[in-house]
C-alpha cells in the first residue's frame, strides 16, 4: 500500500517538473517575461492535463498487460460490489428441495437396484427395514411437495417470482444462444453469447425440474394411493417413477454438480444457494446483459434523483 | 442244540447269504400265517403276518429277518422294538447299505427333531421308505414312487393330500407328467424344515426361489406353455424388491397362489382366477382397502421388456432414449466446456 502512495508521489513530482520544463521552453521560445498569473494559469492546466493522460495511459498499460488488476488501481474509488442474484424466499425453496431430494434418492434408489449390496445396506442396516425406509421416502415426499406448491404460489403471488417466472419462458434468444455457445465451444467464435437474467442452461435446469416434479410427485401419488385406482394405473406410475427417478439422480449428480460444484470456476461448491450474492465479476461474466440493465436503471435513477435535487436546489 | 445243527448252522454261517433262505423259513413258521396276530391291552389286533414275497422283491431281498429285528435271539419271541435303520445306513459301513447325507439331514429335519424331541406319531425311516416294502424308488411299488409320493405324505398330512390332489400340480402328477412336482420337489426330502425356518425351501426368504426351479427362465414349465418371466417379474415387482430387502409381509408366490392350492389363473376356483383377485389382494394384512378396479381385470407380472404389457413398454422405451439422449447431451456439454476453459487458460499465459 505504502508502495503504490509513495509511486503515486514521485509521478506527481515527475508530472509537477515536467510542467515547469514545458513552461519553460514556452518562455524561452516566445522571449517575453510572463507574470506570475499567467504562469499559475498554465501551469495548473498542463499539469491537469498531464495527469489525465498520464492515468488514462496507465489504465491502458495495465490492461494491456493484466486486465483483472484494473480493479486493484483504485480499489478506495471503486469496491467489488455483490448483486442478490437469488432473495431468501427462493433460497429457502431451495434448501427445502434438496433435502427432499437428497432423502428421496437415499431411499428411492436402492429399491431402483435391490440387488446391490448397498442398497440392502441402506434399506435394512441404515434404516432398519423396508418399513422405515418407505416412510422416510414419503416424508421426503411431503418436503417436495410443499416446494412445489410453495413454488407455484410464489410464482404466481410474488413480485419477483412473477418476474422471474416470465424470465423463464424459452424464446428465440435462447435458440440463437445454444448455437452461440456450441459455437464458443468449438472454436467458431472468440466469445460466447451474452446471457440476461437466465442463461439457456439455466431455463433447461429449471423445466427440467419442473418436469421432474409434475411426474414423480403424480406417479408417486397414484402408488401412495394404489387401491383407488385400477392396477393399471400403479403399474405406469411404477414405471414412470422409476425411470424418471433415475433419469432426475443422474441429472442432478452429473449435470447440477458439474455446474456448481465441481466446475474449475467454483470448485470445491458456489455458496449463491446460502448467501443469493454474486460478485460484480460473476455478473459482468455470466449475466451480462442482466448487469447492464441494472447498472443502466441505477445510472437513470441517480440522473432522476440529482435532477430532483437541482429542482429542489433552485426552488 | 444238537451237534448236527451246530454243524449245519456254521456251515449256513459260512456260506453267508445262502443262511437268509434258512432264516426267513423260520419266521414264516408262523409268520405266513395269515391270521397271525397280537392284541394289545386297548382289544386292537395288530396284524403279524409279513407276505413273503414282498420282502424277495424288496431291496432288503437278501436280508436276514435278525438283521433287521436284532432283538430276536429267540423263538418264540417276545414283543419287538422298532427297527433302527442306522444298524446298517452309517456312513462307511461294510455290508454295502447306502450311506449319505440324508441320515444328517433327517436328524436336523423337522421329522428328525420331533422324533428327538419324543413325539411318538412323528416319522421315522420306515413310515416313508415302507418296513418290508422298502422298493427302489423307481419301481412303482414303492412308497416313494413319485407318483406315489403325496400319497405317502398325506397318509400323515391328510388335509393337506387332499388339496393338493384337486390342485393343478397334483392332477398333473396323477395324470402322469413326471416334470409336475410333488411334495418332496418343493419341501425337500430328508431336509424338510419347518416353512417358518429360514433354512426351508418353502420360508418366506427361499419360497420365489423354489419356484424358480421349475417356473424360471430355464424352468421346465416351458414345455408345458406355462410363462417362464413370472419369478423375474416378482423379483422386479415390489413385492419382489421388498422380499430382497427382508420384509416379511410383502407377498410372495404363496401368498398369492396359495400353498397346496395351487391352481391356473382359468380355473374359477384359483386364488387367481380374475374374478378371485380382489379377494386374494384384499386379504387381511395385505391391501384390504383395494378397490374392485384396483385388482380385477388387471396383468399382475408386469414385464416392462415384453411388448405385451402395452403402454409400460412403451413407456420404459421412451425413458431409455430419454434418459441417453439427455445424459449424453449433457455429457457432451460437460467435456466441451471443460475444453474451451482449458484453451482459454493456455491462451492467457
Amino acid at each position: 500500500m505504502s508502495n503504490k502512495k509513495t509511486n503515486l508521489d514521485k509521478r506527481e513530482a515527475y508530472i509537477k517538473g515536467l510542467s515547469d520544463n514545458i513552461i519553460k521552453s514556452a518562455v524561452d521560445i516566445v522571449k517575453i517575461e510572463p507574470t506570475s498569473e499567467q504562469i499559475n494559469e498554465i501551469s495548473t492546466e498542463v499539469t491537469e492535463r498531464l495527469q489525465y493522460e498520464s492515468s488514462s495511459l496507465l489504465n491502458e498499460a495495465v490492461t494491456k498487460l493484466h486486465p483483472q488488476s484494473l480493479s486493484e488501481m483504485y480499489p478506495e474509488e471503486r469496491p467489488e460490489r455483490n448483486f442478490e442474484r437469488f432473495g431468501k424466499n427462493f433460497r429457502y425453496q431451495h434448501m427445502l428441495m434438496f433435502v427432499s431430494v437428497i432423502i428421496l434418492i437415499i431411499t428411492g434408489m436402492p429399491l431402483k437396484f435391490p440387488e446391490f449390496a448397498i442398497s440392502k445396506f441402506i434399506v435394512i442396516d441404515l434404516f432398519g427395514g423396508l418399513q422405515n425406509s418407505t416412510l422416510i421416502h414419503r416424508i421426503g415426499a411431503v418436503g417436495l411437495i410443499i416446494v412445489g406448491v410453495w413454488h407455484l404460489g410464489y410464482s404466481v403471488a410474488s413480485k419477483i417470482g412473477r418476474r422471474d417466472f416470465f424470465l423463464m419462458i424459452p424464446n428465440l434468444k435462447d435458440a440463437a444462444d445454444f448455437m452461440g455457445t456450441i459455437k464458443y465451444y468449438i472454436g467458431k467464435s472468440k466469445s460466447g453469447p451474452k446471457f440476461g437474467r437466465f442463461s439457456f442452461i439455466e431455463k433447461f435446469d429449471y423445466w427440467a425440474v419442473y418436469w421432474g416434479m409434475v411426474i414423480m410427485i403424480g406417479s408417486g401419488a397414484i402408488m401412495w394411493y394404489k387401491e383407488f385406482f385400477p392396477k393399471y394405473f400403479y403399474d405406469v406410475g411404477r414405471e414412470m417413477h422409476s425411470d424418471e427417478g433415475l433419469l432426475a439422480t443422474l441429472s442432478i449428480v452429473i449435470w447440477h454438480f458439474y455446474n456448481v460444484h465441481f466446475n474449475p470456476e467454483v470448485f470445491p461448491m458456489s455458496w449463491t444457494w446460502w448467501h443469493g450474492q454474486l460478485t460484480e465479476t460473476e455478473m459482468k461474466h455470466h449475466h451480462p446483459l442482466e448487469y447492464e440493465a441494472i447498472i443502466k436503471e441505477e445510472s437513470v435513477d441517480i440522473i432522476k434523483q440529482s435532477e430532483n435535487d437541482d429542482v429542489e436546489d433552485n426552488s | 442244540m444238537n451237534r448236527l445243527s451246530y454243524i449245519v448252522l456254521v456251515f449256513f454261517l459260512l456260506c453267508g447269504s445262502s443262511s437268509d433262505l434258512y432264516a426267513l423259513e423260520k419266521c414264516q413258521i408262523c409268520h405266513s400265517k395269515k391270521e397271525i396276530h397280537r392284541s394289545e391291552e386297548t382289544g386292537r389286533k395288530i396284524p403279524l403276518y409279513v407276505d413273503e414275497s414282498i420282502i424277495a422283491r424288496s431291496v432288503h431281498y437278501n436280508k436276514d429277518c435278525t438283521d433287521c429285528h436284532s432283538d430276536i435271539n429267540e423263538i418264540p419271541h417276545k414283543a419287538v422294538k422298532k427297527v433302527n435303520c442306522r444298524r446298517c445306513h452309517y456312513s462307511g459301513n461294510q455290508v454295502g447299505a447306502p450311506d449319505g447325507q440324508m441320515y444328517d439331514q433327517y436328524e436336523h429335519s423337522v421329522h428328525g427333531m420331533a422324533v428327538l424331541a419324543g413325539n411318538e406319531k412323528a416319522p421315522v425311516c420306515q413310515d416313508c421308505h415302507g418296513g418290508h416294502d422298502v422298493f427302489s424308488h423307481k419301481t412303482i411299488e414303492s412308497k416313494f414312487y413319485w407318483q406315489n409320493i403325496p400319497k405317502t405324505c398325506g397318509s400323515c398330512h391328510i388335509e393337506i393330500y387332499a388339496v393338493y390332489k384337486e390342485s393343478t400340480h397334483g392332477r398333473a402328477v396323477a395324470d402322469g407328467i413326471k416334470d409336475a412336482p410333488t411334495c418332496t420337489s418343493c419341501h425337500g426330502e430328508h431336509d424338510i424344515k419347518q416353512h417358518d425356518n429360514a433354512e426351508s425351501r418353502v420360508s418366506d426368504e427361499r419360497i420365489s426361489e423354489t419356484c424358480t426351479e421349475c417356473h424360471g427362465p430355464q424352468g421346465v414349465v416351458n414345455k408345458y406353455n406355462v410363462k417362464t418371466d413370472r419369478v423375474e417379474t416378482f423379483e422386479e415387482s415390489f413385492h419382489g424388491i421388498g422380499q430382497q430387502m427382508g420384509s416379511k409381509t410383502v407377498a410372495n408366490c404363496a401368498s398369492c397362489h396359495d400353498y397346496h392350492d395351487i391352481r391356473g389363473e382359468d380355473d374359477p376356483k384359483s386364488s387367481v382366477y380374475p374374478d378371485n383377485i380382489p379377494k386374494t389382494c384384499g386379504k387381511k394384512g395385505c391391501h384390504p382397502g383395494a378397490s374392485a378396479e384396483f385388482s380385477s381385470g388387471q396383468q399382475i407380472h408386469i414385464n416392462p421388456k415384453s411388448e405385451d404389457s402395452g403402454i409400460i413398454y412403451y413407456i420404459s422405451k421412451a425413458f431409455v432414449i430419454l434418459t441417453v439422449s439427455v445424459l449424453l447431451g449433457l455429457f457432451a456439454f460437460i467435456i466441451m466446456d471443460l475444453f474451451r476453459r482449458a484453451k482459454n487458460a493456455r491462451t492467457k499465459r
